[in-house]
């Protein structure tokens, strides 16, 4: 066989070659794993340093409000309560606002200026969480118990149900403040996902709405959105996954009291918050255990909540894939 | 290393078959154009070629022989099986899982399907060009050079001489020898798919394979890659797909029609086109659908 | 009124809204900048370049925390870029038919966006605990699992990008595999990779959450990787929250030069893609 080969191969090269294939695809499979292995090692090693505090309090960690290191009573609601309730506001700024974003980026913005405001709300993103924090503190919260905050207690204060929500001591930072700088943080990666799964719409299926006399409105309430629905939702939980482990910016404005109080006025804790503030300081055991146990809970919601962004987004992208 | 040979070496005239046995393959005697004479021997030995992507069976039980230093065209409507089949005879589906090919297809009397069979040998063997032209992106020179390198170890001067060979037979030397450092993805597309073609000849291959190499291209340019094609079989086996029937009368000796994944009629081209046997092909060289 | 006024009116009050929320958007990024610019500027000086950090009251600057973020930042980013394109690489080279790619794909992605301080507990229970301390080695590694998954994205997006008729091309010439990927594969997308490598870079050099409790801090000067080694986001969370005025101000001077870096960063990596892009 070599010999009437018009090309000269050697046969020991040839076995090099097939050896060389096994060890360069060993190689990338053996760190694609280490990646599987990273977050399987971040469960593991959370579980393990969570265990003291779980056997200790049980299943009463997470409802419990106690956090005394004193007595050494550990209790995660407040934590839990903080988070839920500044990802909640950040949700309720940072969802329409990142909609009519996406929608001046997509339909109305034009050519010259859509990649600059792209990128610019971009940008936002790349900023470092902790000088949201510092600007949160240091800028915002002066401005906001000075000129807003007073306003709105003495007009909304005093409503029916709503009102005890403004209530409170214009202090400048608590959960209102953390929620809207969580929502200014979120804003660039939900309008991102909102962007890319607007610009999935066949161009056809616009078209023929404008072809009906539909207004740009229209086009986008009655033909964008229902086609994209999915993918919205899970640039959604994308943008909550991420409010949910913020951290040093919550940090600066919380307030870091363990308290849950009905007023958004007023400090609170966040589960990150908790962990940035206590963690090096914490003695003995069942503290730092505790905390880890914060932590765990703070992953398996994140967990969640990203793995519902990721499906939902994996069903548009196969939708689309489908057709094409 | 036979860094000497400025051509291919000659075909293992084992491979020759007796006429008797190829039956289905009439080679007319007078052909227009018809390149060294008509009773060479099939240098591809297709028979019982089944392939499958997942479920779907892309090639029915395909039996064919591709005859040595001479124009193949495969031509059929889109999704009939040519790439399919042009794709078999290096083996390159097998990038891709769940592409697979059972039967048998002969290279010189050595059966490629077999699991023996040393891909990247076999792919040095065989050379390919693509609908597209698809320069890597180096310069034009290590484009060439690429491929020699792979089974080559040749001294520096040895290599410009074999860079600048590849080049002169596919008609691109003229035009770019003064820039043999640009970066090939930089060339207009027919040069691209010269240089592609370049680079397949210059690791000397016994067959070339040709996927719709003019598809991508303006009419000039096609017309100097089917000059090429005319000149490199001299040399070279070449099977060709095709979905434009002009240039398959043009550029083969041989067409096969495939359609929804068999191959219907199997003749020289002057047959093919002038007085096919069968009515499905005559429907389709006349352009009755497809 | 009739039907058409009402739709355009509709139509007309919603894009405007829609103009509204961009000018929110953008209103937030241009005070964010100016505050830094404003609270920042009047302390950069040399001082800050050649000084290490004061105690309260004193003159000092920030070059321990440069040099310290400069260390880690480098040795997170050289230990967690190999190990992502390797990754990426089996995800767009060798993934198509394997079952561990796709859970592979979607853990990285979840790893994208999991929160950076659990990166920090469990770097700070496997590491820091078995070490017994604080380290800038601890640092780096928290920092290197962050810059893993931008990685890996990034290099299975941009393999993905390459055609794969070059793959066949190379193949078709008889290349082995490992040949095609490193030598066509990675140099037809070698910009995207490097887009990726420097977003991990500007992703990392702003953490701080998981800094605190593996790098922790120093006060003085210290190269040593197996010590705690001052940093810019973790002297800047100190000293902003500290009382005095003098680490004030050292803070907000941190946080501009920390800003502007990963602004320019990123700017570079898009115009570097882009530029890119469009020559080929």
């Amino acid at each position: 066989m070599e010999q009437e080969l018009s090309v000269d191969v050697s046969a020991a090269r040839m076995q090099r070659g097939a050896m060389l294939d096994r060890i360069f695809r060993g190689a990338t499979r053996l760190f694609a794993i280490f990646v599987l292995a990273v977050v399987i090692g971040i469960v593991i090693s959370l579980l393990v340093g969570a265990y003291p505090a779980l056997k200790k309090f049980g299943f009463g960690f997470l409802t419990s409000t106690e956090w005394n290191p004193v007595t050494n009573e550990f209790g995660a609601l407040v934590a839990i309560f903080g988070t839920l309730v500044t990802s909640a506001i950040a949700l309720i700024i940072a969802v329409p606002v990142s909609f009519g974003i996406a929608l001046f980026i997509t339909e109305l913005a034009p050519r010259w200026l859509k990649r600059p405001i792209g990128v610019a709300i971009e940008l936002l993103a790349a900023i470092p969480s902790i000088i949201y924090g510092m600007w949160g503190l240091f800028v915002f919260s002066p401005l906001f118990a000075d000129y807003i905050q007073p306003w709105v207690t003495d007009h909304i204060g005093s409503w029916p149900v709503i009102g005890p929500l403004f209530d409170g001591p214009p202090m400048g930072i608590g959960m209102f403040t953390a929620g809207l700088i969580l929502a200014i943080m979120v804003i660039p990666f939900i309008t991102a996902v909102m962007r890319d799964v607007f610009d999935v719409v066949p161009t056809v299926l616009k078209e023929s709405a404008y072809g009906l006399g539909a207004t740009t409105w229209e086009v986008v309430r009655y033909v964008v959105l229902p086609y994209t629905k999915v993918g919205v939702i899970g640039g959604i939980m994308l943008g909550l996954g991420r409010a949910l482990g913020e951290t040093m910016a919550v940090t600066f404005v919380i307030g870091n009291a363990h308290e849950i109080s009905a007023s958004l006025f007023n400090p609170g804790n966040t589960i990150s918050s908790t962990l940035a503030n206590e963690f090096t300081e914490a003695v003995g055991s069942i503290y730092t255990s505790s905390l880890i146990a914060l932590g765990l809970i703070l992953f398996l919601i994140t967990f969640v909540v990203l793995s519902l962004a990721k499906l939902l987004l994996m069903r548009l992208t196969a939708r689309e894939g489908k057709r094409s | 290393m036979n860094a000497s040979s400025g051509m291919p070496t000659a075909q293992n005239p084992s491979a020759r078959m007796p006429a008797s046995k190829r039956a289905d393959l009439r080679p007319s005697t007078q052909r227009p154009g018809g390149g060294s004479g008509a009773a060479n021997a099939p240098k591809l030995t297709v028979s019982g070629l089944d392939f499958h992507y997942g479920k779907y069976q892309a090639l029915k039980q395909i039996s064919l022989k591709i005859p040595e230093k001479q124009v193949t065209a495969f031509i059929g409507p889109s999704g009939c099986g040519k790439s399919t089949l042009l794709r078999v005879f290096n083996r390159i589906y097998e990038l891709y899982p769940d592409q697979r090919a059972s039967g048998e297809v002969l290279l010189d009397g050595a059966n490629i399907l077999d699991k023996q069979q040393d891909l990247n040998k076999l792919r040095a063997k065989i050379g390919m060009v693509f609908q597209k032209p698809t320069p890597f992106p180096m310069s034009i020179y290590d484009n060439i050079a690429f491929g020699v390198r792979l089974y080559e170890r040749l001294p520096r001067p040895d290599m410009d001489e074999r860079v600048e060979w590849a080049l002169k037979k596919a008609a691109l030397w003229d035009e770019i020898k003064d820039k043999l450092k640009q970066v090939g993805t930089q060339l207009s597309g027919g040069q691209q798919q010269r240089l592609c073609i370049a680079r397949a000849i210059a690791v000397k291959p016994a067959v070339m394979l040709l996927d719709e190499p003019a598809s991508a291209l303006d009419p000039i340019s096609t017309l100097k890659i089917e000059e090429l094609i005319n000149e490199l079989k001299d040399e070279y086996t070449i099977v060709i797909v095709t979905h434009n029937m002009q240039q398959a009368a043009r550029v083969s000796d041989f067409t096969a029609f495939l359609y929804l994944g068999e191959l219907i009629e199997f003749n020289d081209t002057n047959t093919i086109f002038t007085t096919p046997h069968l009515k499905q092909t005559e429907d389709y060289i006349t352009g009755r659908y497809g | 009124m009739n039907l058409y006024t009402r739709r355009r009116l509709i139509n007309g009050f919603n894009l405007t809204v829609s103009v509204l929320a961009t000018v929110f958007g953008l209103f937030w990024l241009v005070w964010l900048l100016w505050t830094l610019l404003s609270n920042g500027l009047p302390w950069i000086n040399a001082d800050i370049f050649t000084k290490i950090t004061p105690p309260p009251g004193s003159e000092g600057g920030l070059i321990n925390a440069i040099v310290g973020s400069v260390i880690m930042t480098g040795v997170g980013v050289l230990v967690g870029t190999p190990v992502g394109i390797l990754a990426g690489t089996y995800l767009s080279e060798f993934g198509r038919a394997s079952r561990i790619a796709p859970v592979v794909r979607f853990v990285n992605d979840i790893l994208l966006s999991a929160p950076s301080i659990i990166i920090g507990v469990f770097i700070y229970e496997v590491i820091v605990v078995s070490m017994g301390h604080f380290s800038a080695l601890a640092g780096s590694l928290a920092l290197a699992l962050i810059v893993i998954p931008v990685v890996v994205r990034t290099t299975e997006d941009m393999l993905r990008l390459v055609p794969d008729t070059m793959r066949e091309a190379a193949a078709a010439l008889g290349a082995p595999q490992w040949k095609v990927v490193t030598t066509i594969v990675y140099r037809a997308a070698r910009a995207g990779i490097l887009t990726g490598v420097l977003l991990g870079v500007a992703r990392i050099s702003g953490e701080t959450a998981p800094l605190l409790f593996t790098a922790l801090n120093n006060q003085f000067w210290s190269t040593n990787l197996n010590q705690p080694m001052a940093n810019l986001p973790v002297v800047i969370f100190q000293f902003a929250m500290s009382p005095y005025e003098d680490w004030q101000h050292l803070a907000w001077a941190g946080a501009l030069l920390i800003t502007f870096s990963i602004l320019v960063l990123n700017i570079l990596a898009r115009v570097f893609l882009r530029g890119h892009r469009s020559s080929s």
